[in-house]
């Protein structure tokens, strides 16, 4: 390496790295340190999730307990729910995505960097917002799907329901913008030359769930809306007295529910896809019938909703239609399967820990989809409708393909973020604990729904053949959670006894594992050029730039290409560390507890503020006039 | 890997890119184009139980029809006002801004009215109507002041930022999403204004 790289390493270092001050903390808008933090923060809210449920399962394990009363019980599955959908299950998602898209694109951050940084703030402030509920002793307790009207004021006085709508109103805008920025950056910041058929396949998963964010979250926002008008304002949109309309509800929030289901499992699939080949030793079979299911998961996805809704009552022409859709749903899950399978087959796998964890990711999506396709049938749906029976499905389908496919990956990608490699021993214990315990928890909850065991009951009497599976999920649960424990000391361990990781040490083919390990804030000195789907399998230099014409080096700036061929067009220059996303967000924050509290000055307080810091974040500086 | 030997590097310079903010508000369009979508299938599912959804009377036009022709006029206006900005002729185009905001206050006066004369045979705790009626009007008129400020905010936005060399691209932004609330207020008239009629 000449002296004139140096320098330019030293320049562009100059140029992209964030002061470690208090101010450079609060400040900063890199995506590697936005995606840390998500993937911090998310992991906190699984921890918060698992011990509450760790609690329930505590109160379940016998018959006839008391230990919990009938409220706590009924916050503490309600918490647990929205805790887990919330603000683990895709903020985690969205910590990979921040952490991992610019670097497999080749891009120096996302598109907006600073929105970035806001969507981080309003995520972790909407979770604080909900969490001071607890702290009241006022948690919301309507369940994570909060049905009206039993969630309207008269059956739910205090403020529980009134944290949950406006916690969630307040994180739809972390989700939204969130879900804009992955758009713009995967459609305009990718490296030359990697076209739309060569993007890594997690890229199409992510792009999915983006658009699905957008068309579906808005009605989530206005059942929320409506649930906080009819407690506090006195509407009645809910209320059947007058010409309201308890459904309503139902149908707003699973419109928009059932593509939040897809929008916590696609990008674990993405990851499955980037996983399954690197330890495969071979591409991946079928891309296009992969990209493509993808794609198809999400639009599907829109036409399934009232399977939630079975057992209300509606003509059968609509649960016919309904029905069929989330069967036929079954296919595209099926091609990914059938995918990665044949991936499997014809490579030369090898055993490593993240591939361990991608394994059992494909035995427990394929229980969860077959249990899955039992509930699609309207039959078998009223039957187990509300049972234990529903429960063990959806924990298949949201622990198995979205959990087990996030270790993997933190196994996978955490030698790139910290530089260090995880203990694969350790790794694959805690691998089999967690699949252990896992499938001893919620298998019998299978049988439990059978038995007609309902869901959401803090005790059940004895002598009904449900103590030893209760007990036996019990013991499963703490087995589970054991395993978890198992990962994190081993985390934490690697980061002083762990091997050094160096550059690429799985040898995998995607263009994050060009930079070093942990990545310099520049990612890489020249903005890397692709020429097929597995840039670091083939014989293509991606830096090779002899006239330096992708360095990029008079300012925060990286490469805008079109969208479809990825043919660089123009270069986008990037904002500096600005602590104006965290002032917005507090902002708002002060906004939604006075609305919770009907603190109207305040509330007016916090519509001012929004604003006067919304106009200093996009008041343009003087010293940008210098670039 | 290849080894620099020309200090310092320059690279070669493509232009700068300007629409990402174009970007963005597509996006952001999109969205909220499903926000009034969810709420206006509110408006059918509640009116879909005709037994209990009392209109005893049916909401007038004499308020709703000139604030659609006031919001397309503020359209055509500022349409005008960005071709302006686009041939470089700023002062027309403040001009036709600032026309534009002042048009949505006339709206927004008008929509004061409309709220008087209203309230006083249907109130949002009425029924589930006035509730649906008062809430989609007042969503949209809350949009049409977002965009009110987005316009005031291109207004006084000074003329210095190598990126911002032109004010078109913060111009053109703002009156996407200016363009965007005018055809909700269209969806607005007909569904909620004239569909009791028929």
């Amino acid at each position: 390496m000449s002296a004139g790289t140096n320098a330019v390493q030293q320049r562009l270092q100059e140029i992209w790295e964030t002061p470690k001050t208090v101010h450079g903390w609060f400040a900063t808008v890199d995506h590697k340190g936005i995606g840390h933090r998500y993937l911090a923060t998310a992991f906190i809210f699984l921890i918060i999730g698992g011990v509450e449920a760790l609690i329930m399962r505590i109160q379940l394990a016998r018959s006839d307990q008391s230990w919990l009363t009938p409220e706590t019980y009924n916050q503490l599955f309600t918490m647990h729910g929205m805790t887990m959908i919330f603000w683990y299950a895709a903020p985690i998602l969205s910590g990979f995505a921040n952490y991992l898209i610019p670097l497999m694109i080749g891009a120096r951050d996302m598109a907006y960097p600073r929105l970035n940084a806001f969507s981080y703030w309003t995520f972790v402030l909407s979770g604080i917002l909900l969490y001071v509920s607890a702290f009241m002793g006022q948690s919301p307790h309507g369940g994570w799907f909060a049905y009206a009207p039993y969630t309207s004021l008269r059956y739910s006085p205090g403020y529980g329901m009134d944290f949950y709508a406006l916690a969630l109103i307040f994180l739809t805008i972390s989700t939204t913008v969130g879900a804009i920025n992955f758009i713009v950056s995967i459609f305009r910041l990718r490296a030359p030359g990697m076209t739309i058929s060569r993007m890594p396949l997690f890229l199409y998963s992510t792009l999915t769930i983006s658009f699905a964010i957008l068309i579906s979250l808005p009605a989530l926002t206005v059942d929320c809306v409506f649930l906080e008008l009819d407690r506090r304002w006195g509407t009645h949109f809910f209320d059947s007295r007058l010409g309201g309309e308890p459904l309503l509800w139902q149908q707003l929030f699973w419109f928009f529910g059932h593509p939040w289901v897809y929008v916590v499992f696609l990008p674990a699939t993405g990851m499955a896809s980037m996983i399954i080949p690197v330890f495969s030793r071979r591409p991946i079979v079928g891309y296009p019938y992969v990209a493509i299911s993808t794609v198809l998961t999400g639009v599907v996805g829109f036409g399934v909703w009232l399977h939630h809704m079975f057992a209300v009552g509606m003509s059968d022409m609509a649960m016919s239609f309904f029905s069929a859709g989330s069967m036929t749903i079954s296919i595209f899950s099926a091609v990914q399967v059938f995918c990665w399978i044949a991936t499997i087959w014809k490579g030369r796998p090898v055993p490593t820990a993240a591939m361990h964890f991608a394994m059992g990711f494909l035995a427990l999506l394929v229980i969860g989809g077959l249990n899955g396709i039992f509930t699609a049938i309207i039959p078998v749906d009223w039957q187990v409708h509300d049972t234990y029976f529903v429960v063990a499905h959806l924990h298949y389908v949201l622990i198995g393909a979205n959990v087990f496919p996030v270790f993997a990956a933190f196994h996978y990608w955490l030698p790139k973020m910290t530089g260090r490699m995880l203990d694969e021993r350790l790794g694959k214990w805690s691998f089999w604990v967690m699949f252990v315990g896992f499938n001893l928890a919620f298998f019998p909850m299978h049988l439990a729904g059978l038995g007609g065991m309902p869901r959401r009951i803090y005790t059940y009497p004895a002598g009904l053949g449900l103590d030893g599976l209760n007990m036996t999920a019990t013991i499963g649960a703490f087995v589970f959670g054991t395993g978890i424990l198992l990962s994190v000391i081993n985390f934490f361990r690697s980061q002083h006894v762990g091997v050094i990781a160096g550059k690429n040490p799985w040898n995998a083919d995607s263009l994050e594992w060009e930079t070093d390990s942990p990545p310099a804030p520049y990612a890489t000195v020249h903005i890397p050029t692709v020429i097929s789907r597995h840039p670091l399998w083939d014989d293509h230099d991606e830096q090779d730039d002899p006239n330096n014409e992708r360095v990029l080096d008079e300012g925060r700036e990286t490469l805008s290409t079109t969208w479809l061929d990825a043919e660089p067009q123009s270069i986008m220059k990037m904002p500096e560390d600005t602590i104006s996303p965290l002032l917005v967000a507090l902002a708002l924050m002060m906004l939604f507890v006075a609305l919770i509290f009907q603190w109207m000055w305040v509330a007016l307080a916090g519509i001012g503020s929004t604003l006067f810091a919304t106009y200093y974040w996009l008041w343009p500086r003087p010293e940008e006039e210098l670039a | 890997m290849t080894t620099a030997t020309v200090v310092p590097v320059r690279p070669i310079r493509a232009p700068l890119e300007t629409e990402r903010g174009t970007f963005a508000m597509r996006l952001v369009i999109l969205t909220e184009s499903f926000l009034f979508i969810s709420l206006f299938a509110s408006y059918f599912m509640l009116e879909n139980n005709k037994d209990r959804w009392r209109i005893e009377e049916l909401p007038k036009l004499n308020f709703a029809i000139p604030m659609l022709v006031v919001l397309i006029v503020s359209s055509v206006v500022l349409r005008w006002g960005e071709l302006q900005v686009r041939k470089q002729r700023y002062r027309a185009g403040r001009m036709a801004l600032a026309l534009t905001i002042l048009i949505g206050f006339g709206f927004l006066t008008l929509q004061a009215f409309e709220y008087r004369t209203h309230w006083e045979h249907l109130t949002p705790y009425t029924d589930s109507y006035g509730s649906i009626f008062y809430t989609i009007t007042t969503f949209h008129a809350a949009h049409v002041i977002v965009g009110l400020l987005m316009l005031a905010y291109v207004l006084v936005l000074p003329r210095y930022a190598a990126a911002r060399e032109s004010p078109y691209r913060p111009f053109h932004v703002a009156a996407m999403y200016w363009h965007f609330v005018d055809v909700v207020w269209i969806f607005v008239v007909a569904i909620l204004y004239i569909g009791p009629h028929l």
